[in-house]
């Protein structure tokens, strides 16, 4: 079984898994398990090899390299079953642009040979009202929710998403989250890639975050955060600088910096003991902002690069 | 078998929810037919022919060279027009423009009695005055010498009067149309296969409908099929419609059999396979588009859909000879028009193997995911 002991709670067990397009080595020699009813998000930047992955574990591309195993099939030799067994939500789903909302899924629980819920499906992404419209006019959001419905046809054990939200807006963003963890809550494992920290810190159990290729780390994102990211930021908006050797008192170091005094916040000092001393002084602030360390810092701090979201979530 | 069913339902309601593509399928078979219909089944191959008579006695045309004036009129090749024998004919050839004029001179009455009398010894002329840059003046001249050739032969061999069913090399008994509307189904067939193939195979590319579909248990050769008999059932359609006009407004006589049907869905597999070909090499929808139409465009001229394979120079009738369209009008003319059913059951055979063939090499190089 080379080197994998397959593991029954394992949904995906991935072991030395590469791809090679000539001189680019897009994944490289990567390693790692999703455990069944997990969401498990695959954070990088673009071309970081998220994509490439997915589309091996999904039997859409031929690894150079390692083996996997996806619901104990293995990716070399039982794509078939695999196919029938996951739902799989591709980038920029697109399907037949004069097909209904309702047609597309009948077509797509034909091809599955499955027997789903149709309108049940329809509600659950809330696509009711749409159910007749063509799938060229709808708007990018209720494509995605369209193409979540269609992933669920076969009633999938797991379930992968390719950026599911890239591209949309805030609203309709919060709308897909709230569809994947409805998935989470049946018990369905969810296999997330996203560009979004905020996407994968949100939704994900686990996060593995990759660059070049390479996963550089792998854990619960608030483990990640705590082990690489900054530490978390006590920030007194347009202030004196007279805060600072207040603050010092207490023996955290504080910067004054253009009018605000920012405060790296460590074990040592709760947030309730800065504001006590400083309510002591006659030193005022106008606002108080507490910034937390994300998946980005803990990104920068691993890759030295940034994750480079262009959108704003 | 089901998933074919099933694509092919989803591929026929988008076609049929696509109301410009249904009226193109319509309508370009419906303009093509109606408008070269109506050009060429009228006038037919008639030519204009002047024609001045000097060998009058008394102002009355000789029993020869009135003989000469009917036959050539019975061939109904020609719209003959008769100079008056006063002018001078050449002059008047010039100044009007005139391609193709006949004169029969004064005393060819009595030249021909002589030639009949001494069995050939001596010959009756008659002069045809041409303008060799037109087109049509060529073939008047090739009708004529056909006709005096005939005439001659006839009269060595002693037949006294020439009738006009003994004279005829009179136009086949079948019109333009009957010629074009099998070529336009040939290329309909052609041009929807081709470019329906090309373009949904690009577009789906580019957009990510492969992509989707390559993630469901769906086979690549069940959707290939799918397709195919979407483009026969296409095919069918504009040829259904042809047939329809051609019958109603031109009275068309022509026969519908199987194996008309099945060189049509052989023609649309063989086109099918080579716009899955052309799809495999091009990169984006348009730079499809633009592939399609320099494969098709030279095809339908130079396979014979609308003029005859004779009447193009002899490299052009080399090229026609390995172009699959060719045998497809052929093989749809000598099935629905002529009744040649030995050649039409050959042409059908050929392009079932071009047809297999192309569809098979165009299946195995259609990629929906690259590795």
């Amino acid at each position: 079984m080379w080197g994998i002991d397959l593991n029954n709670d394992a949904a995906i067990e991935v072991e030395g898994l590469s791809k090679r397009y000539g001189d680019l080595m897009a994944v490289n020699g990567i390693s790692f398990t999703v455990n069944k009813g997990e969401i498990f998000a695959f954070l990088g930047p673009n071309g970081a090899g998220k994509t490439t992955t997915v589309e091996m574990l999904e039997c859409l591309r031929k690894p150079t390299g390692g083996k996997a195993y996806v619901l104990g099939y293995d990716i070399s030799k039982d794509g078939e079953n695999i196919k029938k067994r996951t739902g799989i939500l591709p980038q920029d789903f697109a399907t037949y642009d004069r097909l209904t909302v309702k047609e597309t899924i009948q077509y797509f629980a034909g091809i599955f040979d499955s027997h789903p819920d149709i309108d049940g499906l329809i509600k659950q992404v809330d696509l009711e009202d749409k159910k007749d419209t063509l799938f060229r006019n709808l708007s990018g959001g209720l494509k995605q929710r369209l193409g979540i419905a269609v992933a669920l046809v076969n009633d999938p054990e797991l379930i992968f998403l390719d950026e599911p939200t890239a591209g949309l807006d805030p609203k309709a963003r919060h709308v897909v989250w709230n569809l994947i963890e409805e998935f989470h809550k049946q018990g369905k494992t969810v296999f997330l890639t996203t560009h979004y920290m905020e996407e994968a810190e949100t939704l994900a159990d686990r996060v593995g975050i990759i660059h070049n290729g390479n996963i550089v780390a792998l854990d619960t994102a608030d483990r990640l955060i705590s082990e690489y990211g900054k530490k978390n930021l006590l920030i007194l908006k347009r202030t004196s600088s007279k805060a600072v050797p207040t603050i010092e008192k207490l023996g955290v170091k504080a910067n004054f910096d253009g009018g605000d005094v920012k405060v790296p916040l460590n074990h040592a000092v709760a947030v309730s003991e800065i504001l006590h001393e400083l309510s002591k002084t006659n030193v005022h602030f106008d606002e108080l902002q507490l910034k937390r360390s994300s998946l980005e810092d803990v990104f920068l701090n691993l890759t030295g690069e940034s994750l480079g979201e262009n959108d704003e979530i | 078998m089901s998933h074919i069913k099933l694509d092919l339902e989803a591929a026929l309601r988008t076609f049929i929810r696509n109301k410009s593509a249904v009226f193109w399928t319509i309508a370009f078979p419906c303009v093509m037919i109606l408008l070269f219909g109506a050009i060429f089944s009228q006038s037919s191959t008639k030519y204009d022919l002047y024609m001045q008579n000097q060998d009058q006695i008394n102002g009355k045309a000789t029993y020869w060279s009135t003989t000469i004036v009917n036959v050539l009129n019975s061939t109904k090749a020609f719209n003959i027009h008769l100079l008056d024998a006063s002018i001078n004919a050449t002059d008047y050839a010039i100044t009007n423009r005139i391609s193709s004029l006949l004169i029969i001179p004064s005393g060819f009455n009595d030249t021909a009695n002589m030639a009949l009398f001494t069995h050939g010894s001596s010959t009756a002329n008659v002069t045809l005055v041409y303008d060799q840059s037109t087109s049509s003046a060529s073939i008047v001249r090739s009708i004529v010498t056909s006709v005096i050739d005939r005439f001659n032969f006839q009269l060595s061999k002693g037949v006294e009067y020439l009738n006009v069913e003994d004279l005829a090399i009179a136009p086949k008994p079948f019109s333009y149309i009957d010629f074009f509307l099998p070529g336009m189904i040939g290329m309909t067939a052609m041009t929807t296969s081709i470019f329906t193939s090309v373009s949904i195979s690009a577009r789906f590319k580019e957009n990510g409908v492969f992509h989707k579909l390559a993630t469901t248990p769906l086979k690549r050769y069940e959707w290939i099929l799918s397709r195919t008999i979407y483009n026969v059932l296409v095919s069918y359609l504009g040829m259904g419609v042809m047939i329809i006009l051609g019958i109603a407004f031109f009275s068309m006589k022509m026969t519908i059999n199987p194996i008309s049907l099945i060189m049509v869905a052989m023609a649309s597999l063989m086109f099918s396979g080579v716009g899955m070909i052309i799809a495999r090499f091009v990169k984006d929808p348009d730079a499809a588009d633009a592939a399609a139409n320099a494969i098709t465009f030279p095809m339908m001229f130079l396979s014979g859909s609308f003029f005859p394979l004779s009447q193009m120079p002899q490299f052009l009738q080399a090229i026609a000879q390995v172009l699959p369209l060719t045998y497809v009008n052929e093989g749809l003319r000598a099935t629905m028009i002529f009744g040649q059913s030995q050649q039409a059951i050959l042409n059908t055979v050929l392009i079932t193997v071009l047809g297999l063939l192309f569809i098979v090499v165009g299946s195995w190089i259609t990629k929906w995911e690259e590795d």
